[in-house]
């Protein structure tokens, strides 16, 4: 089962995070997926807040030679929403704990992931932050790892959609992950949302192809 | 002269804040139309209104309604019950546009 789901993670490509979880009861699947990140999520809201899952995360440097897959049981928090009329805003914090391969040492180590993501949007405007902590701590001699990420994200919308309708955003997201990659990733990508799903496209900096998706079940 | 029948319907009208996008809203019409008392559901994201038509002869609490609509992530600010279908709070909608 495990290897059928590494192959879809592999066949697919980074993840959208415009709110890490669904509705109370409801199932999310998240993806994001580029040449050097292919993440996919699955988790399950117990509460209007809390949400239980499981992730599959592969990186790659950027020279293609050191590569890391993490496997791990996630948990996400909605520490608190902020609505009004014309806009949302949210605080999450997100939880993983693992275990992560890699080509350039032996066996799996314990990886723990927690993080932090902060949003803001409008029906025509959206900004999101998010931090994040990969480590994976030296035990028996073996070294540790650490793989910190952090992204921002910005974008607009051309108009305002109506609910049945399909509504297109531009958003740029720069990321960047540690002992990885030295580069700033920036991803300009195109992001469509409808009430049935939600896919952003585009390519980044360093001319990789990039595609994230979000669907509630 | 006969009269034509008008038809009684029973729909409750929210008022809702923080749906911004489709997308995240959607947990809110799933969650109406889950309900066996739900005739039909109409999401109104530029007014900011969710309405719940009711089948014939069912009754639906406001506090429920409001309740489904805090689990899906929103809060309500206004909710009433009126005597519009679904259909017709849509037509009204796209009629003022």
């Amino acid at each position: 089962m495990l290897r059928i789901i590494m192959a879809l993670v592999l066949t697919v490509q980074g993840i959208a995070h415009a709110g890490p979880m669904g509705f109370k009861d409801s199932w999310m699947a998240m993806g994001d997926f580029g040449p050097n990140w292919r993440e996919l999520w699955v988790n399950y809201a117990l509460t209007p807040r809390d949400a239980v899952g499981g992730g599959l995360l592969y990186m790659r440097s950027d020279d293609k030679r050191k590569t890391r897959t993490l496997t791990e049981a996630t948990y996400t928090r909605l520490l608190h929403r902020w609505n009004t009329r014309e806009s949302q805003a949210n605080v999450w914090l997100l939880g993983g704990i693992g275990g992560v391969e890699g080509n350039d040492f032996s066996g799996s180590k314990l990886m723990v992931s927690p993080g932090v993501q902060l949003d803001y949007e409008t029906t025509r405007m959206y900004v999101s932050g998010m931090a994040r902590l990969y480590r994976a701590y030296r035990t028996h001699g073996a070294s540790g790892l650490n793989h910190d990420y952090a992204s921002v994200r910005a974008g607009f919308s051309f108009f305002e959609a109506d609910y049945d309708e399909t509504q297109p955003w531009v958003i740029v997201e720069a990321r960047r992950m540690r002992a990885l990659s030295d580069k700033l990733e920036v991803t300009p990508m195109l992001r469509l949302i409808n009430k049935g799903y939600f896919i952003e496209a585009g390519v980044n900096n360093s001319r990789q192809w990039r595609f994230n998706f979000m669907y509630v079940f | 002269m006969a009269g034509v029948a008008q038809a009684n319907f029973q729909t409750i009208k929210a008022e809702v804040n923080g749906m911004v996008c489709a997308f995240c809203a959607q947990g809110i019409e799933k969650k109406m139309r889950s309900l066996t008392q739900t005739q039909d559901v109409y999401v109104d994201l530029k007014n900011k209104v969710v309405a719940v038509q009711l089948k014939d002869g069912q009754k639906l609490s406001l506090d429920t309604v409001k309740d489904l609509i805090k689990d899906a992530g929103y809060d309500v600010t206004r909710i009433e019950t009126v005597g519009d279908s679904a259909q017709q709070i849509r037509a009204a909608t796209r009629a003022r546009k």
